[in-house]
């Protein structure tokens, strides 16, 4: 199997190749050290299975996880982690493979054979029930099959058409998998849902105005909403839209 | 930080703590003393009181009871303040069994002498009983006075013993612990250096052994300051190995005094917190900060690390690490002493400030 390692120290990296290669059943292809890079060497050699550290700064190993299972053949993930007793308490509950630093190899190996894949529903709960950041820092984008994190502080509004959502920020749009109500749910602090298939971030709100025909729509700090494509806000949604912006 | 009214805590606990065994009260201090007095007199009254008094005599009558009862009970002080060392020596029980018949027999012949005195100046009739009638009753109201006053102390003693206990081991508990996060990190570095680096990985053993006998060793008490930024010194040489260019420490301490004292395992709890919530959340790390700098009676030192975006609400962990060397800071200097916490836009900084005082010869 290939085998990418994640971890943003360099002693531990360095000891879970070893181990990889003692066993000689496995092939470490490449190694990262923080979770956006893991992302794009996961896209660039597709591993099989991604032994993924838990505490990094930046993006974290869950968040990784979340976005590396948006791969078109997701990898199978690995966690490993020194102590972090609620994401343990997950795992086990969710039978989600994982190994104790300091690695121990039998151990590695008997994960490396278990290595199953992780669904999204079952990282969700694991978000849900680990002390971790819980929230993603980041929404994972795909331009030309490639995976793109998009930092939540540079996202403007979402928005939903038949199939898609596509995400407004401050280098352009893009299309996402997530689904509107999904996002609303976790990122419920920063953003307010003005209309059906609209979600906005409080942050980039800067005043609401009635458009031609009369309806309340709002304007954008970056000046959109303003001419062209006017961002309604719903009559079911105004009110709460009007609260969230005085309580911020 | 907490500003404890009390400003005797400290004296008491290191009391308790030094006389862990000591269960007699010292009976020379100038306090016991007093409430020896005070206590002969109330049993003086009460023996007066008993006594009926002719009309117009209760003073008389208090006068001549107290002057007995003192000297009985002033003596018994004395017995007991050049005999607590022998006494104290010995088991609780024996020790309690001993004074009674000291006491006792002490105040027999205290009563003995006071009715031969008595009958040598014969005029002065201070005692309206038989020879024997007086002894004996002398015998019976002391023995119960120093029955119940021994059961007291024996008591008493015992209640300050568990409050010494109580204190010590919330002091125990107070005291900072090695997150095993780092632990468990630390094992892991070792591990993977033994076979890299063999040379690295023995000097890390060396430095978490240390570390390790550091944090069990110290009960709460202080140490200079130089053992202290020593300790601070091995840790973060560990860290050094796990985070490599991402950790970088900063020392400017040259102004301190080394030989001053400071409770024990603060400082590097504090750079423990500074990286864990700090550097390690920066993917490119950053610089901490320790300075410290004496201002006349007291030093100041500051522990500052950067700080993540959007990470700078202090978490839990955080928090209660803080409370814990307030609190030690409260337990060992009163109001003396502060803690502050200063969290800016991209610096997380913890500022101590205690008095400046050095190890007693």
């Amino acid at each position: 199997m290939k085998v990418l390692i994640v971890d943003d120290e360099q002693p531990a990296r360095e000891r879970l190749r070893q181990l990889v290669s003692d066993g000689g059943q496995h092939e470490v292809v490449a190694e990262a050290g923080n979770g956006e890079q893991a992302i794009a060497l996961a896209t660039q050699h597709n591993p099989d299975v991604v032994l993924l550290d838990i505490r990094m700064p930046g993006v974290d190993g869950i968040e990784t996880a979340h976005h590396l299972n948006a791969m078109d053949t997701p990898p199978a993930v690995v966690f490993t982690t020194a102590y972090d007793e609620y994401a343990i308490d997950a795992f086990d509950a969710r039978a989600i493979g994982y190994v104790l630093k300091p690695v121990r190899r039998e151990r590695l190996e008997r994960a490396l054979e278990h290595a199953a894949r992780i669904s999204g529903q079952m990282l969700n709960q694991l978000t849900a029930e680990t002390n971790l950041k819980s929230r993603r820092q980041h929404v994972c984008t795909r331009e030309q099959g490639e995976l793109r994190l998009l930092p939540i502080a540079d996202i403007s509004h979402f928005i939903a058409d038949q199939k898609y959502v596509t995400v407004h920020h401050s280098g352009g749009n893009s299309l996402i998998d997530d689904s509107l109500k999904q996002l609303e749910e976790e990122f419920s602090e920063a953003f307010v849902r003005i209309h059906r298939n609209t979600l906005v971030a409080l942050q980039q709100i800067d005043r609401i105005e009635k458009t031609e025909d009369g309806k309340p729509a709002l304007i954008l700090r970056n000046g959109q909403g303003d001419g062209g494509d006017a961002l309604i806000i719903s009559r079911r949604h105004l009110a709460e839209v009007r609260r969230r912006l005085k309580g911020s | 930080m907490g500003n404890n009214p009390d400003s005797g805590q400290t004296n008491d606990q290191s009391n308790d703590q030094n006389s862990d065994q000591a269960y007699l009260p010292d009976f020379c201090a100038t306090s016991s003393v007093f409430i020896i007095v005070l206590l002969a007199e109330i049993i003086a009254i009460l023996l007066t009181l008993a006594g009926k008094p002719a009309p117009g005599e209760f003073m008389i009558e208090l006068a001549k009871i107290s002057l007995f009862v003192l000297w009985q009970a002033l003596l018994s002080a004395l017995v007991m303040c050049s005999f607590r060392n022998q006494l104290e020596s010995r088991g609780k029980t024996q020790a309690f069994i001993v004074s009674f018949a000291v006491l006792l027999v002490m105040s027999i012949v205290l009563a003995e002498a006071a009715y031969q005195t008595t009958k040598i100046f014969g005029e002065l009739v201070i005692i309206n009983d038989t020879h024997s009638g007086f002894v004996l009753r002398t015998v019976g109201i002391s023995s119960i006075v120093i029955a119940l006053t021994m059961r007291y102390l024996y008591v008493s003693s015992e209640w300050r013993r568990s409050i010494a206990l109580e204190a010590q081991a919330r002091i125990k508990a107070l005291q900072a612990v090695i997150r095993p996060h780092f632990l468990f990190n630390s094992m892991n570095t070792i591990a993977s250096l033994t076979r890299s680096d063999p040379r690295r990985a023995e000097e890390a053993v060396e430095d978490l052994s240390d570390l390790l006998r550091a944090n069990l060793g110290g009960s709460g008490d202080r140490t200079s300051l130089k053992a202290e930024l020593e300790v601070a010194a091995i840790y973060q040489r560990i860290e050094k190995l796990r985070l490599g260019d991402r950790l970088n420490v900063r020392w400017d301490v040259a102004d301190l005094p080394m030989r001053a004292l400071i409770p024990s395992l603060v400082i590097q709890p504090l750079l423990e917190n500074a990286i864990y919530h700090g550097i390690e959340l920066i993917p490119d790390g950053g610089d901490v900060d320790i300075s410290g700098k004496r201002d006349g009676d007291f030093l100041h030192i500051s522990i500052s690390n950067p700080v993540a975006k959007g990470e700078l609400r202090a978490k839990g962990g955080n928090k209660m690490a803080m409370t814990n060397i307030q609190q030690r800071f409260s337990l060992v200097y009163d109001s003396r002493a502060t803690v502050d916490v200063d969290a800016s836009d991209d610096r997380f900084t913890v500022k101590l400030r205690f008095p400046f005082e050095e190890k007693r010869a």
